[in-house]
């Protein structure tokens, strides 16, 4: 698959997300489990989740309540790929007003909608862009931490990605990400397909190779800090989920064989001082 | 956008300052502007808030 189709796919599938999700999201909208109930068993708290905007939370991450609970008081946060906004949301609280949240995402309709999520929020210290994961229009040593849940897997070049965050990470910054990854090769027929691809699977590296990808890049002391089982449920609000599941034909064999070869992981890593 | 969180803002394709140019703002942020690189001339808009930093290459 070309880079360039690639990307126009992944934005054409969840500018489908962002305009279908819903705060009424129901079978019809959005899948068959709720963003709430998906982020809970991520790990998000009611609290956290009742203090973002309804409609921030798409249920699409796979989530990183550790990364937020290192926010410290007038740090500089990025997210990368922020969709609707909802990790900015939560990472504004703990930064305060002496703090700055930018969240980029190349999808339009994504930033479009985080940013009447913040208006409507009120949040005066997050900043929305239309940007590209691989050319961050972010300056050289600017940031304290880059947060990112589950969207490098959709980045092509995702060594590219890690050196941008390397860039523009202050000397001492942190890189905390949660993504998919493999454990093992996926069956042909997944890896071909661009709709797996943008149901983040066939895009994702083995897990290996992804942290090798960040220690390239130039981060120290990378260490994966949490890994699970990564369930197929977690994916079934994705709008190409269905294709996954029922266009393909996959039986509940092959399905067990998908779930053994994917893993959620949280990642952190430092660029030296 | 914001006027003080321009200042960590850099072109993407080779990380250039920017000229902030604004057509359209309130008391609380820039509406409508452009947003140009020093370095290497390129321009991004900014529309209904929102700066399209993307290359021009992936712009619709």
């Amino acid at each position: 698959m070309e880079e360039q189709e690639i990307k126009k796919a992944v934005r054409d599938s969840y500018a489908l997300v962002a305009e279908q999700a819903c705060s009424c999201c129901s079978s019809t909208c959005c899948g068959t489990s709720e963003p709430k109930e998906i982020s809970k068993k991520i790990g998000y708290t009611e609290e956290e989740l009742q203090a973002v905007p309804t409609g921030s939370n798409l249920g699409l991450g796979c989530g990183n309540p550790i990364a937020l609970a290192s926010i410290k008081e007038g740090e500089t946060v990025l997210d990368l790929g922020s969709g609707g906004g909802f990790d900015c949301f939560l990472a504004s609280r703990k930064v305060g007003p002496n703090g700055k949240i930018i969240g980029v995402d190349m999808t339009e309709q994504m930033v479009k909608r985080a940013k009447a999520n913040a208006v409507e929020g009120g949040y005066k210290n997050v900043e929305f862009r239309h940007g590209e994961i691989e050319k961050l229009p972010v300056e050289d040593n600017t940031i304290d931490v880059i947060v990112s849940n589950c969207v490098i897997n959709l980045v092509p070049d995702k060594e590219l990605a890690f050196r941008e965050a390397f860039r523009v990470l202050k000397p001492g910054g942190r890189l905390m990400v949660s993504d998919i990854v493999l454990l093992k090769e996926l069956p042909e027929f997944l890896r071909e397909s661009i709709d797996a691809y943008v149901g983040c699977v066939s895009g994702a590296l083995e897990k290996d190779i992804y942290l090798d990808a960040i220690r390239l890049a130039g981060f120290q002391d990378v260490n994966v800090v949490d890994e699970t089982v990564f369930p197929l449920d977690y994916m079934i609000n994705d709008p190409t989920s269905q294709l996954i599941l029922e266009g393909l034909k996959i039986s509940a064999d092959q399905l067990k064989e998908i779930e053994d070869s994917i893993s959620s992981i949280k990642v952190n890593g430092f660029k030296p001082r | 956008m914001k006027r003080d969180l321009l200042d960590i803002l850099a072109c993407p394709l080779c990380k250039g300052d920017l000229t902030l140019e604004v057509f359209e703002e309130n008391d609380r942020e820039i509406i409508t502007g452009k947003l140009c690189c020093k370095a290497c001339s390129e321009c991004y808009p900014i529309e209904d808030g929102i700066p399209n930093m993307l290359p021009p290459d992936l712009r619709d």
